[in-house]
């Protein structure tokens, strides 16, 4: 469970001050697949930032499954990124000169798995995502659904509490994109809690819920019908 | 997770092989360069050392000073402070007195500048001098003030030229005096020795020397012969305590012995040594200077990769450790080609030189140790820089 209380991070830049989140506040319940939306500026990449643990909120709170984030060190926080966030990337971020078992495995590496296990866990996660066939293969030997199928089962490896896709489909068309996002619906309804940054509404409306940002506040924070979801269910 | 880290490390040091072997280049030749200086160095001393053991073991010469007068000198240096020398010097095995002038050989018409040497024979023991025809002076020689020479070898090629010189006379002159000398033996290549070329010289009986070309009584040197059974120091401290006494004045004569000249000639040798090596550890030192460039350069490079690490969960000390063991390999493995160049450097110096190769495995086991060092050093900087970085700022780094 998210729990968020009028959360502001501010950047200094020089002498200048930038404040991209003004107070936000917001519970998000395990098993949820929310939304968070806004035009560039609206402070939701900040939001992903502080989610995701790489950032420390400037004041406010943000409890993840009961801890105290907001507590934490350097190492703790790197820690539970390890443990309790899983990362999808627009860019992908797969590291180019290692094979796509090695990059689903990276994540094991720093848990401290041994390396038989590891590389049994990745196998298991990538034939999951539909690439049992392209383990030894390098990022640049595969498309970018590919692509972003490895980074997703490199963020299930772990089995996070939260994952966290930031743009997931800014980089692939429209049909590889929609392939994306049925990955997502089948693992909100395996029961992961999913949280989507993206500033597309078609995109955002997958989800069940949409927190809608705009200027560093919440502009709107709505339960949307799931229509739109259950169709590419059934395609 | 530790050997997962250096996995890590060598899987992107083998990625940019090019790049790899350019950045080691540096710690290649400065390991290199210092076991190749400090073997070469210590193969040429040893082989110094050696050349002059063979030239007579453990010889002590005195002579006096240039601040004696002649008076004194003819008063003090005698034949018979030799023969006393060897009486009270226990540790003393033989003493060796030597008288050289310059004179003129002269045989069927044809004449040589020379130096004579007057001696006994004694000369012959103490600088492992062996006669290849007839024999050296011996003792009736001496005592019967003959007229017989021994030549050294270069005299002997120059009169006789390989045609038999035992039995012939030679006239020796010298300030005016002419004597006839038979020729008794003729001596082995020596070459140049402490006391001088001995091939270019010739011995007579220093009896004869003293009663027939000599203008005064005085000896010129005296070697003394320290026994087998004595340290060298030993045998040089009695022969100094026996002139200081004998004396009263350090200044009124010299001594030096073999053991001290070696002495000296070590200091030389390893100070010449450890300079070079010092000289090539600046190129170390350069290599490692050049392993932090690709190091920051490559941490710069990587930025995306150590942003995409730190999202998955690597702590600070993860990236540091794989930085870090990079640059560690870097100068590790630079090392270990260094060593071979350095061991085939001086394998082919010591092979042209003739000498008997040497590679001392201080050199080997310093220069390594220092490289790793440097790679730690230099690659450290780099590391933190690394395991600094803001995973935000990273990742969007282009």
């Amino acid at each position: 469970m998210i729990v968020v209380e009028d959360l502001r991070k501010v950047y200094k830049n020089g002498e200048i001050e930038v404040e991209a989140l003004k107070g936000v506040s917001f519970t998000i319940e395990d098993g949820e697949f929310v939304s968070i939306m806004g035009p560039s500026g609206s402070g939701k990449s900040t939001m992903m930032h502080v989610l995701g643990c790489l950032h420390q909120a400037t004041s406010g709170k943000y409890f993840l499954d009961g801890e105290d984030i907001g507590t934490l060190n350097d190492n703790q926080l790197a820690i539970i990124r390890n443990e309790k966030v899983g990362f999808i990337f627009q860019q992908f971020n797969l590291l180019a000169r290692s094979s796509a078992l090695r990059n689903v495995a990276l994540p094991l590496v720093y848990r401290g798995m041994k390396r038989s296990q590891r590389q049994e866990k990745s196998r298991i996660m990538l034939e999951k995502v539909g690439l049992g066939h392209r383990l030894d293969h390098w990022p640049n030997e595969l498309s970018g659904g590919q692509k972003q199928r490895v980074a997703i089962a490199r963020a299930l490896v772990n089995d996070p509490s939260l994952l966290l896709a930031d743009e997931p489909t800014g980089n692939l068309d429209t049909k590889t994109g929609k392939d994306i996002m049925k990955i997502f619906l089948e693992l909100h309804d395996q029961g992961h809690t999913v949280v989507l940054v993206t500033h597309e509404p078609h995109i955002a409306e997958y989800a069940e819920r949409i927190i809608h940002l705009r200027d560093g506040e919440i502009e709107k924070d709505e339960q949307i019908n799931t229509s739109k979801a259950e169709a590419l269910r059934q395609d | 997770m530790f050997l997962a880290i250096i996995r890590m490390a060598l899987t992107s040091l083998k990625v940019n092989k090019l790049r790899t072997l350019l950045s080691m280049l540096g710690i290649v030749i400065g390991v290199g360069a210092v076991i190749a200086i400090i073997s070469i160095g210590s193969s040429a001393q040893q082989d110094v050392t050696r050349e002059i053991e063979t030239l007579g073991s453990n010889i002590i010469w005195v002579s006096p000073s240039w601040n004696l007068s002649s008076a004194d000198r003819e008063e003090l240096f005698t034949m018979e402070v030799a023969a006393e020398l060897e009486a009270l010097s226990p540790s003393v095995a033989q003493v060796v007195p030597e008288k050289t002038s310059g004179g003129r050989l002269t045989y069927q018409g044809e004449s040589v500048d020379t130096t004579i040497v007057g001696t006994t024979p004694g000369y012959a023991t103490i600088n492992l001098y062996q006669p290849v025809a007839g024999r050296f002076l011996d003792q009736t020689d001496i005592e019967d003030l003959r007229n017989t020479v021994v030549l050294g070898s270069d005299m002997a090629d120059e009169f006789f030229s390989g045609e038999e010189a035992v039995g012939e006379r030679i006239t020796i002159s010298y300030n005016n005096r002419r004597s006839r000398f038979t020729v008794i033996g003729v001596m082995e290549d020596k070459g140049q020795v402490f006391a001088g070329n001995l091939d270019a010289q010739v011995y007579i009986p220093i009896t004869t020397h003293l009663a027939r070309m000599s203008t005064t009584n005085d000896i010129d040197t005296i070697y003394a012969e320290g026994a087998a059974n004595a340290p060298a120091a030993q045998a040089r401290q009695q022969v100094d305590y026996f002139f200081y006494r004998y004396l009263g004045d350090s200044d009124d004569y010299s001594i030096f012995s073999q053991d001290q000249i070696l002495q000296v000639l070590d200091e030389v040798s390893t100070t010449l040594t450890l300079m070079l090596g010092g000289i090539a550890a600046i190129s170390l030192l350069v290599g490692g200077i050049g392993i932090m460039n690709i190091m920051l350069v490559s941490v710069t490079e990587r930025t995306r990769e150590i942003g995409i690490r730190k999202a998955l969960g690597a702590k600070k000390r993860h990236i540091l450790a794989q930085f870090l063991f990079e640059a560690l390999s870097l100068s590790g493995f630079g090392g270990i080609i260094g060593i071979g160049l350095g061991w085939l450097a001086t394998y082919f110096v010591t092979d042209l030189g003739g000498w008997e190769m040497v590679v001392s495995p201080i050199a080997v086991g310093l220069a390594f140790g220092f490289a790793l060092i440097i790679g730690i050093f230099f690659g450290l900087y780099p590391a933190i820089k690394a395991a600094r970085l803001d995973p935000v700022d990273s990742l969007s780094y282009e």
